[in-house]
């Protein structure tokens, strides 16, 4: 299954983001939030990043995961293109990212919102529909 | 608290108010505290019913302290949380604020300098004029290099906005005077911000950002109220300047430091909500309080944003056409927010109300008389500038009696989206669509191709239609018309 495909939104930008388990969703959520911003580029990853976060439930905790790598990604200028989860529950998370310095070039996401969002579980795996501000 | 799948409005629940004026009445949806009312055309009406805008305006109308109307503006399109063009005011003490109600761009908006040059005089300059815009202003190089403001500085950014700006020799004090809450919002509070935002902005002040934001060169096209026009500095065929930006980095932050905070919060008050980007806490309460200070913050360092960015254009001017035109000396017609929350005082059947006024994707639009306008626009009401989509033309209007009877003093903000950016960008080439506007004599000056398409005028609604709508609807009165000759994209 393809970890992302963007869908339709009229302001906006909005992709799904799938999983075989709820670390695998937020390992593709981060990867389909950077390609939708132009990709993640080639070659070797040159820095790495620890990522601790946290959040009331589920979906804050993908909200402010995904914040956060947009707040690393404006402050230290960098991309990022390989999701460690080290570890994740439904409220808490441990990561380490990997990426290269990078100026942005073109569109940049404001910032990753609530809208509508659940975090859908099945016999299948994790999916869910994001909407970002940009 | 969990995300409901309501249905969507459809044609057969509005009731026609008046022309331009349709209704959801409070019956339509269990939880709505009160009816949501568009304004709109026929065909603006079947824009609206395209997407999920109507959704998310019946959506706002559930939020605790609403009073009389959950409104959307003619330009509405989908957003997330609010539509985009949507008004709410909530009474104060018991009702609510929203972070998600004004955005993460908080005190986006428009500026409009205006040169006493003609487009002719301009126009032989105006391919260097272009390139020196484009260096000096996306960016964040600068005429004078990149701004990094240490923590004591980027308070009294934080504190002051507009009048930062002029202590550092970057704004004239008239310019201040043609600002909307003179460039300094009330209320600011630091402490209330988080070092990431900070962080964040500390780079960001004098730079443009990317997405929908602009710098564009404009002739003054045609003029539809003299009075009016001459009291702004306008006149035919005279060279101006629009500035589309908000608050950048900083501003996100603090949305989504506070969106995420009330996650908790509106458990704790008891509010049900239908959408989770809806989050709010009463005004009054410790939690509403911190956002507004830290929101005042972000509109502060906008509103600074802003101004130096019509510092580095007047600069940019002087190095075009100094010594070339005579008369380029650009003069702030005024500077508007369209993504706020406002404490002002209305008049809502016959009583004074304090209220919160929500405007996302909507302009204010003070009368004449109204308090909080200079001196010398007092009589024609406050000057409302409305961008429209790339490569079209825009308008200047004023502020009406009407807008403040029916909106709480606000009106249409721009021409709104009608295609997703998904579409523009599979339908447009933005190397096309550069050389069709410069086919056009419009230079263009642009960071990225992808981000060109995806603003591609075929995108938008015609703005004009827009306009005709509020004006046809007495919230807002036409003064100006502009046309693009150069367009400066990050």
């Amino acid at each position: 299954m393809q970890h992302f495909q963007e869908i339709e939104h009229t302001a906006d930008w909005a992709f799904r983001a799938h999983g075989r388990d709820l670390a695998q969703l937020f390992a593709n959520a981060a990867r389909g939030m950077f390609e939708l911003q132009g990709g993640v580029g080639r070659g070797e990853t040159s820095v790495v990043r620890r990522v601790a976060v946290s959040g009331v439930d589920c979906e804050t905790l993908l909200v402010n995961w995904l914040n956060e790598l947009l707040y690393l990604q404006e402050t230290q200028h960098e991309t990022y293109s390989r999701f460690e989860i080290l570890e994740i529950s439904d409220t808490e998370l441990r990561a380490c990212v990997h990426g290269r310095p990078s100026r942005p070039e073109g569109k940049l996401i404001k910032a990753v919102t609530f809208h509508d969002l659940q975090v859908r579980r099945s016999e299948d795996g994790c999916e869910a529909a994001i909407v970002v501000d940009v | 608290m969990t995300t409901a799948t309501h249905a969507m409005p459809t044609r057969s629940d509005l009731v026609r108010v008046s022309q331009h004026l349709w209704e959801i009445p409070r019956s339509f949806r269990d939880d709505m505290r009160a009816p949501a009312r568009l304004y709109a055309d026929e065909a603006l009406l079947d824009d609206a019913l395209g997407d999920r805008s109507m959704e998310q305006l019946v959506n706002t109308a559930t939020l605790p302290g609403i009073i009389k109307y959950a409104i959307a503006m003619p330009d509405i399109h989908q957003g997330y949380g609010f539509p985009i063009g949507g008004v709410v005011a909530t009474r104060l003490p018991e009702g609510v604020i929203s972070p998600g109600g004004v955005g993460y761009d908080i005190n986006c908006g428009v500026r409009l300098l205006a040169s006493q040059a003609s487009v002719d005089e301009v126009s032989p300059f105006l391919a260097e004029l272009a390139s020196l815009l484009y260096r000096n202003c996306p960016s964040g190089v600068g005429v004078h290099g990149v701004i990094k403001l240490p923590d004591a500085e980027l308070d009294e950014v934080l504190v002051e906005g507009a009048r930062w700006a002029k202590d550092h020799g970057y704004a004239r004090q008239e310019d201040l005077q043609h600002t909307e809450e003179f460039g300094t919002m009330p209320g600011a509070d630091p402490e209330f911000v988080s070092h990431k935002a900070r962080e964040r902005g500390r780079g960001q002040i004098g730079t443009l950002g990317a997405g929908n934001h602009f710098i564009e060169v404009d002739r003054v096209a045609e003029i539809f109220d003299q009075p009016a026009a001459e009291c702004l500095g306008l006149f035919p065929d005279q060279a101006v300047v629009q500035i589309h930006c908000g608050s950048r980095g900083f501003g996100h932050q603090v949305c989504g430091d506070y969106v995420a905070r009330f996650q908790t919060t509106v458990r704790n008050y008891g509010i049900e909500l239908p959408d989770r980007e809806l989050v709010c806490a009463p005004f009054e309460s410790e939690e509403g309080q911190q956002y507004f200070h830290a929101m005042a913050c972000a509109a502060n360092f906008a509103f600074a944003n802003r101004q130096v960015l019509a510092h580095r254009i007047r600069c940019s001017f002087e190095q075009a056409l100094g010594g070339r035109v005579p008369r380029f000396d650009l003069h702030q017609v005024y500077d508007i927010a369209h993504n706020m929350a406002k404490i002002e005082e209305h008049e809502v059947g016959g009583t004074h109300m304090r209220l919160c006024v929500h405007r996302k994707g909507a302009t204010r639009a003070f009368g004449p008389g109204s308090a909080g306008l200079p001196g010398d626009l007092r009589d024609i009401g406050q000057p409302v500038l409305i961008p429209g989509s790339m490569g079209t033309e825009s308008y200047v209007l004023i502020g009406t009696h009407g807008s403040m009877q029916q909106t709480f003093g606000s009106t249409c903000h721009g021409a709104g989206r009608v295609w997703s950016r998904a579409r523009a960008r599979k339908t447009v080439r933005g190397q096309q669509l550069r050389q069709e506007l410069e086919n056009r004599g419009i230079a263009v000056r642009t960071g990225s191709m992808p981000g060109l398409a995806e603003e591609a005028p075929q995108a938008y609604k015609d703005v004009s239609r827009v306009v005709d709508v509020v004006s046809r609807a007495g919230i807002g009165k036409k003064v100006a018309r502009l046309e693009p000759i150069s367009v400066i994209k990050g």
